[in-house]
């Protein structure tokens, strides 16, 4: 473990790279964007000098990592304002929404997933199955606007977006917890018959344990470990995901906040913000790690 | 039973979260970005202007003919094609309360002249030479030469004198609002500003709420969660929102000039018989039509019919067979008849946007008829400008947004205007449209400049340097309980302060 905790500094620094090279890569440029094409010549590399992009890329990265290393993420070119000011007021917004999106698609997941395992074939079991297609095919383009036109306009149970109570929470954590939620039914149902027929569930069983015992000790436990794992992963991919619902939702996320930077071609902001999610996504996946050696005696006595 | 008491259980939480009808006190307005910044020295995107309409006071603002109407000066004079004196208006005053005075006025504009400042603006002020503030009421602007077109620089917004070289970002203004609280990429929240001269505004408070997504903006008038929005392109959405007894939905004549950019650097676009042919093909109603919902004009040129200094150009309308015999004569024949051969293929850039792609198709239907084929290559936007100002391109789709100086003709036609001097992206050059628009551009008189300027229209409309598609117009949705506002054809929100609702 304390491996894979001395990779986090490398695989974030590694982000770092090819963040700031496929940024220099791109055409556009942020002095030409905030001034205009008819600013005069002076002007222009005024500014490109008040932002330190006329010195070679080399050293802008150096001083970017040099900058990092301090705990500073630079200023951005469009705000005028520190980078990670403007980020730490962004980042709860994306943080509370991932997390509701995570728990939404556990709660309806995991019971769902089991229950129609145990119900293998049965009306739960279809349903289950059914409707997990639909929260994988559905992208949250569709979902999110289809959500809103059924619980804000027709019914007028939920407002339609923004952030504010619980109530503005409901529908953009649903929009993305349910593909979530879709992947992980069909992974936790599959998990669950692999386990109902192993040796140990039937032992169980004819012991006389009683049917609720032997699904949720006997089965579940051993058919988490993979569900987590996956969990984890799309944990991460919420992080990404939440470009999208955030620009539906009109939600004041890191998501939009990275769009706009990079429509503007703010390097130092879209450079804060990847690296910002990048090490949630690490931290993340060691949380994940730790959480499956926890729960496999195999992985947690292989250390 | 069980199953459904858990459901009555779960409505019952969801009614008791909901905000009945989400009718917010006040008036919601929606932007479709964030500002990135509120200090006048310093903004210059649409979100933030829109801002400054309501926060920020400038020495003059814009009117629909594009001239320039008092604000904070009552009047001004020019005793010398080389001095404008503005006269301000007394009762003025900042949020907390301190006069607005020609001081304040010299240390702004001379805070953004200062290169050290690295101000975005200092480009449209680099004219004037000095700001002299003889007394508290009078501001002189002393020019290095005759440039009547300076006027039109003159609505950045005024900051305290004490303030106007702060670091960081300054935001107290004069204008009939103040800002009292903002969350960072969600809203920002205004409140009459105490110091306002005229009628207090009874808009109070005043949201500004981001709501990047078209769709959602819709959505939100629909349920009162917005109540006023001026960014709607798509034409669907607003037939749907005018079938709403609660909402009004308004248009304006706009300004904005859509136009194909075309570069005249290919040995093909260079010939005006084919680019007069492009012109030809285009059937601009049912492109307004089928684009916009026939939500604009179509255009003869850069200034719309309500500008001062416009006059009528005459711009040929659709016709195939004139267009396909155009070609011809260009040395573009039809390889084969009815075959599906193009007589020559074109690369046509665009934006992202819907509208934009759909223009696109509409576009390269109506060229496919003359045998023009056009390969079409959408590209995010700051990729898009990148190129055309680069030369990157063959046919692009694009705008001028709220026009209003006619100087634009300059800065787009003129033959040493090429990026990064100016804006000729494509590389259009005619000596006598070079001596028109630099004579325009110093001429005082303004009958004299407004017939220089006709000449320059016409010619525009000979030549074709770009092909000119139509001037959109300004569609206003807001809630039917609003009154007292004129919506503009520049989208300028100042009209809020004398509005209320019912």
């Amino acid at each position: 473990m304390r491996r894979r905790l001395a990779l986090l500094p490398t695989t974030v620094l590694g982000v770092v790279l090819l963040v700031f090279a496929f940024l220099h890569l791109v055409p556009g440029d942020p002095v030409e964007i905030m001034l205009g094409e008819s600013a005069a010549p002076a002007d222009r590399a005024a500014l490109r000098h008040a932002l330190g992009l006329d010195r070679p890329w080399p050293e802008q990265l150096a001083a970017f990592v040099a900058g990092l290393a301090r705990g500073d993420l630079g200023w951005s070119v469009t705000y005028r304002t520190p980078v990670a000011t403007l980020v730490a007021a962004r980042w709860p917004a994306t943080l509370e929404l991932a997390a509701a999106a995570f728990a939404l698609a556990l709660a309806l997941a995991l019971p769902l997933g089991v229950a129609a395992a145990v119900r293998q074939g049965g009306t739960v079991d279809r349903v289950a199955r059914w409707a997990s297609l639909g929260g994988v095919c559905v992208p949250g383009l569709v979902l999110g606007p289809l959500l809103i036109l059924a619980f804000s306009i027709h019914l007028g149970w939920l407002p339609v977006s923004g952030r504010g109570g619980p109530a503005h929470l409901v529908l953009p954590a649903a929009t993305l917890g349910l593909g979530m939620a879709g992947i992980l039914v069909r992974l936790t149902r599959a998990a669950t018959i692999a386990a109902l027929r192993e040796d140990w569930v039937r032992t169980a069983r004819a012991k006389g344990a009683p049917p609720w015992r032997v699904v949720a000790v006997h089965a579940v436990r051993t058919a988490l470990p993979p569900v987590v794992t996956v969990a984890g992963l799309q944990a991460g991919a919420l992080l990404a995901g939440a470009v999208v619902t955030e620009t539906i939702f009109a939600w004041p996320g890191i998501g939009r906040l990275v769009v706009q930077a990079i429509g503007a071609r703010d390097y130092p902001l879209v450079q804060g913000c990847v690296l910002v999610i990048a090490a949630t996504y690490v931290v993340v996946n060691l949380l994940t790690d730790l959480l499956i050696a926890w729960l496999d005696p195999r992985v947690r006595d292989a250390r | 039973m069980r199953a459904s008491r858990a459901l009555a259980a779960l409505l019952a939480i969801a009614s008791a979260c909901a905000t009945p009808g989400d009718r917010a006190p006040g008036l919601v307005v929606a932007l479709e970005s964030e500002p990135q910044s509120l200090d006048p020295r310093f903004a210059t995107d649409a979100a933030a202007s829109r801002v400054a309409d309501l926060v920020h006071l400038g020495l003059t603002r814009p009117r629909d003919d594009a001239r320039r109407a008092p604000a904070l000066a009552s009047s001004w004079v020019q005793p010398d094609p080389r001095t404008v004196v503005f006269h301000l208006r007394d009762g003025f005053r900042f949020p907390d309360g301190a006069p607005v005075t020609s001081a304040d006025v010299r240390a702004t504009y001379e805070a953004v002249l200062d290169p050290t400042l690295a101000s975005p603006k200092r480009g449209a002020l680099e004219m004037v030479e000095a700001v002299e503030a003889p007394d508290p009421r009078t501001v002189v602007l002393r020019l290095r030469e005759p440039f009547p077109p300076l006027l039109d620089a003159t609505g950045i917004g005024i900051l305290p004198a004490a303030r106007a070289r702060a670091a960081g970002e300054v935001s107290e203004g004069a204008g009939p609002f103040r800002i009292v609280h903002s969350d960072p990429g969600e809203r920002l929240v205004l409140a009459p500003n105490p110091g306002w001269p005229e009628a207090r505004p009874r808009l109070d408070p005043l949201v500004l709420r981001i709501v990047p997504d078209p769709l959602v903006r819709a959505l939100e008038l629909r349920r009162g969660g917005v109540s006023l929005s001026q960014d709607l392109p798509e034409p669907e959405l607003l037939d749907w929102l005018a079938a709403d007894p609660g909402l009004r939905v308004r248009r304006r004549p706009g300004t904005s000039f859509a136009y194909l950019a075309l570069n005249l650097r290919d040995p093909r676009l260079a010939k005006r018989r084919v680019r007069r042919a492009l012109a030809l093909a285009l059937d601009r109603e049912a492109l307004l039509a089928a684009v916009l919902g026939g939500a604009g004009r179509p255009a003869s040129g850069l200034l719309a019919p309500e500008h001062w200094a416009y006059a009528p150009a005459s711009l040929p309308g659709r016709n195939p067979a004139r267009a396909r015999r155009l070609l011809d004569r260009a040395g573009f024949p039809d390889p084969d008849g009815p075959g599906p051969q193009p007589r020559l293929r074109l690369v046509y850039k665009t934006s992202t946007v819907a509208t934009r792609r759909r223009l696109a198709e509409a576009i390269q239907a109506q060229l496919a008829a003359v045998g023009i084929a056009l390969d079409v290559r959408t590209q995010e936007w700051a990729t898009l400008y990148a190129d055309v100002r680069a030369g990157r391109f063959e046919l692009a789709a694009m705008a001028w947004v709220g026009v209003t100086e006619p100087d634009l003709y300059f800065l787009t036609l003129h033959s040493t205007m090429t990026p990064p001097a100016g804006y000729n992206r494509g590389g259009y050059a005619n000596p006598v449209m070079d001596r028109l628009t630099m004579r325009a551009r110093r001429e005082p008189d303004s009958a004299v400049r407004r017939r220089l300027y006709a000449r320059v229209q016409r010619l525009a409309a000979r030549d074709l340097p770009v092909v000119p598609l139509w001037w959109e117009d300004r569609v206003v949705v807001h809630t039917a309980r609003l009154h007292g506002f004129e919506p503009t054809a520049s989208g300028d929100l100042r009209g809020l302060a004398d509005a209320h609702l019912e």
